[in-house]
């Protein structure tokens, strides 16, 4: 057993978000300076009391600017991790490392993009010129065969995992169908006011086969941000914290950027397992202490792997776990209560975790009782991250 | 003339027989031995005398679907060919048709082709035809166009007036332009240019560069380890089993199984066909790649189905002589592998209703197209000349019915095995089969019964149009 020594004593204390839109008629950095700010309104600090930025490589807002346009003075901290989708997580495992270690005191994490309205991740490599890095070389396996986008990457996995284990689209429509009935009792979801029924799901046009449209996450423009201190500071300030009880990050046997097709097996999500392990052993908690879950859901045959993963059931079982509306608030494990990316929003993650902060405050849209831990994780099928948040006691 | 009127001359023809057409020459071992190659029919039946004396059938017979191509015409019956007008044709088919391009019916096409073999020939028979008129339809709305089916039936004989089989014949002849009018594409957004070149190139670097060097030469290289012996897929630097540098190559046989697959409908980019199967192709030697999926329709993709690789050139140089993402690109597809000829002959007893056949994708090209069309006889001029197939309003040249016919036989038999005995073949005809689209057969048993020995194959050979021949296979399959 290995504990994280900084666990426990970090704590989200704010959060902010822009609205979630198709086009945002503003810039990104402008997304992201709003969130920032919001984030910092929400715990009760002011800006220039921020010493750290965390955020993604793909993000284009540089610390540089969020630093000018917050009007912070000196940045103490500044950290970036790689892997688009699966760094959410590990942005606030950064912030807690750092303000537990005494290298800053407040960091933010943020993401901001108009990815609905600018560039669209869903459309994937098609347009990108052959660069040869050893990064960019590994797309010569698949973008010269037609696999461009994340969606023809996932689906890959996914018949493999209906063929291992006997899943079926059904299965994958349950997912869509829980997040979007959650999406339809949040009026800052894009799908506020519009369940769906596994009938909306089956009959939703091929994107890639055996993935419906409703399959597949949403685009969005918006910006999210989190503000993380020590507990000890967050003791004094507005909001009831979420404690940072445990954060990882995962990469494992034979990984690749959401095409590891060349492992042993194909139906497993190794590189979450890895942050499982590290979650439940420095949490000190087990799948039966976690009452909902945020499960990062850009494709649905995913949230399926992360169950097995987290250990909430056993491989090959999600399907007949997530059967009988178990995922839906009432369930045992009601999943993405703010409609997820499918339903709420795409903000690469970072607007799950705020969710998991809301259901630590009891202040979700659909909250669940004794929601004391939360579990919050990254993007699947690429090198990820997951977060285990709880109350203050 | 009245519809009504129309109907009742042709019909007036119903029952009638045509003059008895006798072969100029006897079926021969030859003929045979080319209709083989022509087909790709290995079966040692046909060609191979000590094994074919040793069989069921005593010594060397004629494939089953040549029976109604021995008492053909051949090359003198084409009138492009011949200078001399002939005298008007006195069947009773030739006369209805003439009635019917008369009325202004002046399309045709085949639509149903059905052999039933009474029993099989050998070198040295000499056959002949007779030809009965069995049926004019009332006026059908087709897709085509308005028109009437017209059935033959052809009874086939020896000289000495042994029935050997029967040919079932089905055309229709259709006004032109009277058909359905084609789905509206307004509002449909076009598909991009599937040109290869269009793809995305491979980023090439020194650490992949032997693999796309051995792609342009068509050799399937796999990274391996000079040192230790590993293999992997893709390629790196540094062997991760003992640590070695230096890394080479083993070159795959080029066949593998299909470990996963997916199939692409958006975003459709330009490059590519829609919907694309993509497969997530487990080599022989270990090691799985991702390749295109060729020849095969995506309700037909199943894992584990065995797969071989086909080349394809997708991109010419853009700088003459580079080898790196700059030079010409190959990549490799795999489509389903091809079927080997079973040497026994499949017992009743072993197969089971809705047992499948393997697919089989022939890569259709004009060699094949002529060398089936003179294989069976069949001279006319859009089976051999492309340009005058052109002229008549075809894409190209494409197969004869008999080419087909024999292709689906051989297609079946190679699955059987060599004794099994086919007593009938019943197609519908659709799509024509053009040079470059790769035909793909599928077949299935529809019905076996053990005791007897007799089973029912269903087969369709699709291409990209559609399907091309759907029909049955029946035969008798060892006890
Ligand atoms: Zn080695």
């Amino acid at each position: 057993m290995t504990r994280h020594t900084y666990a426990g004593q970090a704590a989200i204390v704010g959060i902010g978000a822009t609205e979630f839109s198709k086009s945002s008629g503003r810039s990104e950095l402008q997304l992201a300076l709003e969130a920032c700010a919001a984030a910092c309104a929400d715990a009760g600090v002011e800006p220039a009391e921020v010493n750290g930025l965390s955020t993604f490589t793909m993000e284009t807002n540089p610390e540089s600017e969020i630093m000018r346009g917050l009007g912070i003075p000196e940045l103490t901290h500044f950290s970036r991790i790689h892997f688009g989708g699966g760094a959410p997580c590990a942005t606030v495992q950064q912030a807690a490392m750092a303000v537990a270690s005494g290298v800053a005191d407040y960091v933010i994490c943020y993401r901001a993009f108009n990815e609905r309205s600018g560039r669209r991740f869903g459309s994937g490599v098609q347009d990108r010129p052959a660069g040869a890095t050893a990064e960019e070389a590994q797309f010569a396996w698949t973008s010269p065969h037609g696999l461009l986008t994340p969606a023809s990457w996932v689906a890959m996995f996914a018949t493999r995992m209906m063929h291992e284990y006997g899943v079926t689209s059904e299965d994958f429509g349950r997912v869509a169908v829980a997040d979007r009935r959650h999406a339809a009792t949040n009026p800052a979801a894009h799908f506020y006011g519009q369940p769906i029924t596994l009938e909306d799901h089956q009959a939703s046009r091929w994107i890639v086969e055996p993935l419906h449209l409703l399959d597949c996450c949403q685009e969005t423009d918006g910006g999210q941000a989190m503000l993380v201190t020590t507990v000890e500071r967050a003791r004094d300030l507005r909001q009831p914290m979420a404690v940072i009880e445990a954060a990882a990050q995962g990469m494992a046997d034979d990984q690749h950027m959401m095409r590891s097709f060349f492992r042993d097996s194909i139906v497993g999500l190794p590189e979450m397992g890895t942050c499982a392990r590290q979650i439940w052993e420095t949490s000190g908690l087990g799948p039966d202490d976690v009452a909902t879950a945020v499960l990062y859901d850009h494709f649905t045959p995913f949230v399926l792997a992360q169950l097995e993963e987290f250990g909430f059931c056993g491989p090959g079982e999600a399907k007949d776990f997530i059967a009988e509306g178990a995922i839906e608030v009432g369930g045992r494990l009601p999943i993405n209560t703010h409609g997820g990316q499918l339903g709420e929003a795409y903000l690469h993650g970072m607007n799950g975790i705020a969710e998991g902060v809301r259901q630590v405050r009891g202040t979700s849209v659909n909250q669940v009782e004794g929601a004391e831990h939360v579990l919050v994780t990254g993007g699947t099928g690429v090198p990820t991250s997951a977060l285990m948040v709880g109350a203050y006691r | 003339m009245s519809a009504d009127d129309l109907l009742a001359r042709l019909r007036g023809f119903v029952g009638a027989q045509g003059p008895v057409q006798v072969a100029r020459h006897p079926v021969s071992a030859p003929a045979i031995a080319d209709w083989c190659d022509a087909m790709g029919d290995g079966n040692p039946v046909y060609t191979d005398a000590d094994l074919a004396a040793k069989s069921r059938h005593g010594g060397l017979v004629a494939p089953p679907a040549t029976l109604d191509i021995w008492d053909r015409p051949g090359l003198p019956a084409q009138a492009r060919f011949r200078p001399v007008a002939k005298a008007p044709a006195d069947d009773p088919r030739s006369k209805v048709m003439r009635l019917l391009e008369e009325a202004g019916f002046v399309g045709v096409v085949a639509v149903n082709s059905e052999l039933e073999i009474a029993r099989y020939l050998r070198p040295g028979d000499r056959l002949q035809n007779v030809q009965l008129l069995e049926d004019v339809s009332e006026e059908k709305k087709t897709a085509l166009g308005i028109g009437h089916f017209v059935t033959t039936r052809h009874r086939y004989t020896t000289a000495d007036g042994e029935h050997v089989g029967d040919l079932l014949f089905r055309i229709l002849k259709f006004r032109p332009g009277t058909g359905a009018a084609p789905p509206s594409m307004e509002g449909a957004r076009p598909a991009p240019d599937p040109a290869p070149s269009l793809r995305p190139r491979p980023g090439i670097n020194r650490d992949n560069q032997s693999l796309f060097d051995g792609y342009r030469a068509h050799e399937l290289r796999i990274p391996r380890c000079q040192v230790c012996g590993a293999t992997f897929f893709p390629p790196t630097p540094r062997c991760a089993t003992c640590g070695a540098f230096d890394i080479g190559y083993t070159i795959g046989a080029g066949r593998g199984t299909l470990y996963s697959f997916n199939v692409v409908h958006h975003p459709q980019v330009g490059g590519f066909r829609y919907p694309l199967p993509v497969g997530l192709v487990e080599l022989e030697e270990g090691p799985r790649i991702v390749a295109d999926l060729v020849g095969v329709e995506a309700d037909q993709l199943q894992i584990g189905m065995p797969l071989e690789v086909e080349w394809l050139d997708s991109h010419p140089a853009l700088v003459e002589g580079a080898t790196d993402s700059r030079g010409p690109i190959s990549v490799p597809q795999f489509r389903p592998a091809t079927p080997r000829r079973r040497e026994e002959t499949l017992s009743a007893a072993t197969v089971q209703d809705g047992d499948r056949l393997p697919l089989w994708v022939l890569p259709v090209v004009p060699t094949q197209i002529v060398a089936g069309a003179l294989a069976t006889r069949d001279f006319q001029d859009v089976h051999h000349d492309r340009d005058l197939a052109l002229q008549k309003g075809s894409k190209d040249i494409f197969f004869n019915i008999n080419t087909s016919l024999g292709l689906m036989e051989r297609y079946v038999t190679d699955w059987t095995g060599p004794e099994a005995v086919v007593t009938a073949l019943r197609v519908r005809l659709g799509a024509p089969a053009y040079p470059y689209l790769p035909l793909t057969f599928a077949g299935s048993v529809q019905t076996v019964d053990a005791d007897t020995g007799r089973a029912v194959v269903a087969v369709q050979a699709t291409n990209e149009l559609g399907p091309h021949v759907t029909g049955t296979v029946e035969l008798e399959l060892a006890p």
